[in-house]
Order: C-alpha cells, then sequence, then structure tokens
C-alpha cells in the first residue's frame, strides 16, 4: 500500500452545533467543556433546528455565541421564566439554559424553584464554581465555608452568611422535576501525581443527553455541574482541579437524585 | 360567555378586549386594584370561545411575571401581563429588556395611591415613570390612557398592534377608578389579526439563527443600537401621538387631564361653558409619544391659558410646559392620595386661573 | 524522521489547532499516555498551544479521544484513526 493511499477515518470531529467562535472562557474552565457537551447532544439527537437556548448573566452570558441555535437573553436570574415562557408558546421546541451558581441559587432561586415546582419540561444547567465570576470573584451563595473572596476577605464566615446552598438537592426537595443530577465535571487528580482523570466529561456528556431526553418526555431536567474558577479562587488551573476534588466534591456531591422516566437506567 | 353588549368594570372589559383581539399568555400577580384582569382571564382559560388563549400562569411574582412575557414574547405571541404601582416598580428592569430586545409586550398599570405601599385610590403617580422609561439605560415605551370602559376594552388591540408595528413594549396606564368603574359597552367584533414574527426564536433555519440580546460589548455596537432605537422612538412621535378634544374651538382656557380626570374635566368644562367661560379639554391619549404638536396647534391659535388637571403634585405638567414653550400660561390642578375633586372644585380652579 | 511505509504512519492522529488552543493543560494531563506537551512557543494570544506526538512517553496513541472530550476550547479538532 502505498503512502498516498493511506487514509484516516475521523471518530471525533466537527460539531455542527457550535459556531465554531473562538469561546471568553478563561483557560481550563468548564463552561468550554459544557459547552462542547450541549453542541454533541443536540448533534446526536438532530434537534439543532428545533432548540432555543436562553442566555444567563454571568461567565453564560456569552453562552449562546457558541452554540448554533436560536437565542434569548434573560435578565440575571430569570432564565427559567424566560424558558417557560417560550415553551408554553413553543411545546414541541427543545429549550434550556445555562446558568452560573448566583444567577441561579442567588439572584434567580425563585423562577428556578417555581419552574421546578410546575415540572415545567425545560432543562436547566447549572454551572456550579461557588463563586461569582465574571463580577470577578466575590462570594456566591455556593462558596463554602472559610474561603477567601473578595467580598470574604477573612474568608466566609457562616455566621455572618450563612451556609452554603446545595441547589441539586433543593430542587430534588420539590415533586415537580423529573430528573436532577449532579456531575464533578472537572479533571480529578489520581494516585499519579501527572495523571487526571476525565471521568467528569463522559458523565456530564451522558446527563447532558439525559436532561434533553427528560424534556422531550415532558419533565422538567437539571444537572448541576460542578466546576471550577481558579482566576477567582487565585489558584493555578490544576490546584483548582485539586481543590475542587478535596473541597467540593465532598460538599456538593455527584449523584443521582431524581429520574423519575428512569433515562439513566438503560 | 360574554355578549357583544355588556356591563362591565373596566379591568373585565379590558380583559376580554384582550382576549377578544387573540391574546395567547397572561402571566401575572395579583395586586389591588387590579386582580379582576387575571382572575377573568383565568375563569376564560381553556374554554373553546378563546382559542388563541393557550397560556395563563399566576406567577410567582412580579418579576417573574415580566420574564415569563418576555419568554412567550420572544416566541411571537401576543402576551399581557397587569399590575398596579408597586409591581410596576418591580417590573421595570424586565420592560427595559424587553425595550432593548425590541419585544411586544403588553404592561397594564392600574394606578394606585403611593409611595410605597400607599392605598387602593386611583392616583396618576405613575406617570413619570410610564413615561419616561422607568427602568434603567435609554428607551422609551408606548403609554396608552384609556379614558373610560370602552377605551379599557379597546386598547389592549391597539397595544398589540402598535406593539407589533414597531416592536416595542406598550403600556396601557388605568386608575384605579376606572379599572374598578362599571359602564355600558359594546365589544367590537371579535378579530385576531396576524402580525409580522419573523424576528421570533422559534427554532434556526439552516444557517440562519436569529439571537435577542440587549447586550452589546463593543461601544460602537451598544451606540449602533442605540441610535436605531433613537430612530425607531423619532418614527413613533411622529406618527402615533393621539389625542381627543372637547370645545376647543374657540376656548379661552384648556384643561389637559387623561383617565378618570378627564370625565371630570368633561363636567366641568360643561359648567364653565353655561356660565359663558370659554372652556374646553384636551385629552391625551397617548401619554407617550405625548400630543405635543396638537397642543402646540392650539396654543397657536389663540388658547393662552393650560390648566392641568392630574391626581399627583405635577408630573403631566411638565410635557404641557415643554409643548407650550412659555406661550401660554400652564398650571397644575390636582389631588393626591386616592382624593378626586367634583367636577364643579375643577370647574373653579380654571376660574380661578383666569382671573 | 520516519518513513512514510504503512508499518510505521502512525496509527491515530489528533489534529490541533494551536490559535484555539489557551494552553490549560487539561488534554495533557488526561492523556494516559502522554501524547501531548505544551509548547515554548506562542499562539497569537500569547498562549502556549499544545502539541501531537504520537510516541508518548507512556506509549502510543490509541485515538480514546479524552483529549478531545476535555478541551474547553475546541483546539482539539479531530481525533483520527488509520483504516486498516
Amino acid at each position: 500500500m502505498s503512502a498516498a493511499e493511506i487514509r484516516y477515518e475521523t471518530t471525533l470531529g466537527a460539531l455542527p452545533t457550535l459556531t465554531g467562535k473562538p469561546t471568553h472562557y478563561c483557560a481550563g474552565c468548564e463552561h468550554g467543556t459544557l459547552t462542547r457537551l450541549i453542541a454533541a447532544a443536540l448533534d446526536d439527537l438532530g434537534v439543532r433546528e428545533r432548540t432555543v437556548m436562553v442566555s444567563s448573566v454571568g461567565c453564560s452570558v456569552l453562552a449562546h455565541e457558541y452554540i448554533n441555535v436560536d437565542a434569548v437573553q434573560a435578565p440575571h436570574g430569570r432564565a427559567p421564566a424566560v424558558l417557560t415562557g417560550l415553551k408554553r408558546m413553543l411545546p414541541d421546541r427543545l429549550v434550556f439554559s445555562v446558568q452560573g451558581d448566583g444567577d441561579a441559587v442567588s439572584i434567580g432561586l425563585l423562577e428556578l424553584l417555581y419552574a421546578a415546582n410546575r415540572g415545567e419540561p425545560i432543562t436547566i444547567f447549572l454551572v456550579n464554581n461557588a463563586i461569582y465570576g465574571m463580577t470577578g470573584g466575590q462570594m456566591a451563595p455556593t462558596t463554602p465555608a472559610g474561603m477567601v473572596t473578595t467580598t470574604t476577605p477573612h474568608g466566609r464566615d457562616i455566621a455572618q452568611t450563612g451556609r452554603p446552598i446545595d441547589a441539586a438537592r433543593l430542587v430534588a426537595s420539590l415533586e415537580g422535576p423529573a430528573y436532577v443530577k449532579r456531575v464533578f465535571l472537572p479533571v480529578r487528580p489520581t494516585a499519579s501525581p501527572d495523571l487526571y482523570n476525565a471521568r467528569g466529561a463522559l458523565e456530564g456528556e451522558r446527563a447532558v443527553r439525559n436532561a434533553f431526553e427528560v424534556q422531550q418526555r415532558g419533565g422538567f431536567a437539571f444537572v448541576e455541574f460542578v466546576s471550577t474558577c481558579n482566576i477567582n479562587w487565585k489558584m493555578s488551573i490544576l490546584e483548582s482541579k485539586r481543590y475542587a476534588a478535596e473541597v467540593l466534591a465532598p460538599l456538593y456531591p455527584e449523584g443521582l437524585y431524581r429520574d423519575r422516566f428512569g433515562v439513566e437506567a438503560r | 360567555m360574554i355578549d357583544s353588549r355588556e356591563f362591565l368594570k373596566g379591568n373585565e372589559a379590558l380583559a376580554y378586549g384582550a382576549l377578544r383581539t387573540g391574546l395567547n399568555a397572561y402571566f401575572g400577580y395579583p395586586i389591588t386594584p387590579s386582580s379582576e384582569i387575571p382572575e377573568t382571564l383565568a375563569a376564560e382559560y381553556g374554554r373553546s370561545a378563546y382559542p388563541e388563549f393557550k397560556a395563563f400562569l399566576q406567577a410567582a411574582s412580579e418579576i417573574e411575571a415580566i420574564n415569563l412575557a418576555i419568554g412567550a414574547a420572544a416566541a411571537g405571541a401576543k402576551v399581557m401581563t397587569a399590575t398596579s404601582g408597586p409591581g410596576f416598580s418591580l417590573k421595570q428592569e424586565g420592560i427595559s429588556y424587553a425595550a432593548a430586545m425590541e419585544l411586544p409586550i403588553l404592561i397594564v398599570d392600574v394606578n394606585r395611591a403611593g409611595p410605597g405601599l400607599g392605598n387602593l385610590g386611583p392616583e396618576q403617580t405613575d406617570y413619570f415613570q410610564a413615561t419616561r422609561g422607568g427602568g434603567h439605560g435609554g428607551y422609551r415605551t408606548i403609554v396608552l390612557a384609556p379614558g373610560s370602559v370602552p377605551e379599557m376594552a379597546l386598547f389592549p388591540s391597539l397595544g398589540f398592534e402598535l406593539g407589533f408595528r414597531y416592536r416595542t413594549p406598550v403600556v396601557i396606564l388605568a386608575d384605579a377608578f376606572l379599572g374598578q368603574l362599571k359602564e355600558d359597552l359594546v365589544f367590537p367584533p371579535v378579530a385576531a389579526p396576524a402580525f409580522d414574527t419573523a424576528w421570533a426564536t422559534t427554532g434556526a433555519r439552516g444557517d440562519e439563527r436569529h439571537v435577542l440580546s440587549s447586550i452589546h460589548l463593543e461601544f460602537v455596537d451598544q451606540s449602533r443600537h442605540s441610535e436605531h432605537l433613537r430612530e425607531k422612538y423619532a418614527e413613533i412621535e411622529r406618527a402615533e401621538p393621539r389625542s381627543s378634544e372637547v370645545a376647543t374651538d374657540d376656548a379661552e382656557v384648556v384643561i389637559v387631564a387623561y383617565g378618570i380626570c378627564a370625565r371630570l374635566a368633561r363636567k366641568a368644562v360643561r359648567e364653565l361653558r353655561a356660565r359663558s367661560v370659554r372652556a374646553g379639554l384636551l385629552r391625551p391619549v397617548t401619554l407617550w409619544p405625548f400630543p405635543s404638536q396638537r397642543l402646540r396647534e392650539l396654543v397657536g391659535r389663540g388658547v393662552r391659558n393650560l390648566l392641568v388637571f392630574e391626581l399627583n403634585a405635577g408630573q403631566m405638567v411638565d410635557d404641557v410646559r415643554l409643548a407650550a414653550d412659555g406661550r401660554a400660561r400652564v398650571e397644575s390642578f390636582g389631588r393626591l392620595g386616592g382624593l378626586l375633586p367634583t367636577a364643579t372644585e375643577v370647574a373653579s380652579a380654571v376660574e380661578a386661573m383666569l382671573r | 524522521m520516519i518513513a512514510a511505509t504503512p508499518e510505521v504512519l502512525p496509527r491515530c492522529r489528533v489534529e490541533i489547532d494551536a490559535e484555539r488552543c489557551k494552553g490549560c493543560d487539561l488534554c495533557v494531563v488526561v492523556c494516559p499516555h502522554r501524547n501531548l506537551r505544551l509548547t515554548t512557543g506562542f499562539n497569537r494570544s500569547g498562549y502556549h498551544p499544545v502539541e501531537f506526538h504520537f510516541h508518548g512517553s507512556r506509549g502510543d496513541c490509541t485515538a480514546c479521544g479524552l483529549c478531545y472530550w476535555v478541551c474547553p476550547d475546541f483546539a482539539i479538532t479531530e481525533v483520527a484513526r488509520r483504516r486498516p
């Protein structure tokens, strides 16, 4: 066989649902990973032209720049309401949002809980990096006790600010949702200091696909992705993955908190 | 089920008017004196009489309501939300976003006394908030001021027509009195016009996709967008002011009043004319765009006195002064707190102005 | 310099868009065979982009795709296997 006859077969390649625009996300940020997972799921399901996404406010504010679907921008925290309005008018479209922990668990908590309570057939992805990223590193409702942020310069004091909020459990405490899942998205340290485990991305891929399928079957789907923010945590990228594994993973355990349709069993 | 001729409260008439013009969705939070609007719509939801009415939801908050409306409007639907002053304040962020994204949404404010919690009486103290673009950023919304129960029934249709023509939110600024007043009315025939919604986000079409957003990080882009809004508002100001008049042909003094005040002013004009005072009434129907041109014409024709009668400490009087441009005397008359003067008191105020 | 005969041509390859790479190191640390390394050069954004070596310090690339899935910037544009 001559060299010219050697052919390579692409096993993983272009995703048509990505616009191709380089992202504004910081190096190593899980927002980028999640964008890829969403695009892959939409491509797999073949629903790009029947999907409308809602952008929120935070680092996710430009999420619609990277995913090639119709998009509406919601005010801070209000994406679940905008999704509901869209879905009530367009019941056969797939609608989803990407929201940060400040957007969904602070200013938007009412909108999140009421959409969940109503069991609206929508899909919400929460990127929980335990800090306010876009605005420069202030405390978030999910910031762990003792963590230094720009508004907790001496470490988060529970007596003053209350405890970090577990969004997945809060949403799962309501009967309305059909699918509530938490995924640890960052790469995880292993026994070898220079080898990290990418299981999170693969779990995330399945969770995103399931969350869309649940909506197609008429249920409310919520996936919380525990993530990192090395810039505002003031760490290197790999340090932030280690911190997430050591501090955030026990605080926000990954798992399936609701699966009414049994989508994970298959 | 209603007949074309009915005896209804203003709020009820407005709700039926919206249904008869093809309302697709209502989202709102209960607040006196506007709650009859969602209550009427809740009773009619799901009935075959109004097949276009696809969604009714009592929202968990005023803020959730306006954002539900943003979602429905983005899909190209005819959507309405109703509230009173405190709720109107809460909705301002959402209205700013809707104006920026150029979404038609009908927002009804049944103005009650304020500020703060106030009371349930009629005031016109939300005039500034409604006409100046009450939220952040530079925008306007069309503001319609019904003056009767029949107009409460008509204005949803007018509101959607203007809202979709210009892709803008439209405020219907009523007052507590008008919301609760019961009057005879005849509804126009049921008609649900289809509007151009090519801009809506209903799913990409091949390579073409729609993004409805209000973020323009590059200053040049934001400037361009705001210029576009400015041009749109200039066009609305040119083409859409509306007003009606009583006895202005030979008037030496004109009362400027809207809503329930216009009703009292009409009676005051009758009393004054019986006493040979040449009084008239100019009733703005659009508060934005304000009928400044019409006012200027009246002043140019010889009206030297303008008494602005409103239920606040002086808000619309600013717009009247601007329009009069120093060529007529402009004075304020009103009541606060939910109180109303009698027509006779209004007439006395006019005479006091002329002395 | 490897001769381009079927026996030694790489069994798989990973395409990288160096201009999209932000040098985050995630693909480097997840690769089981150490097939990826940050370069000392810079791309136009000022990052050290990553480069692919079929023969890694822990083995040859098997086109497992972990780098592709983990890359937050779609800088790993393609993973391909040679047709047998």
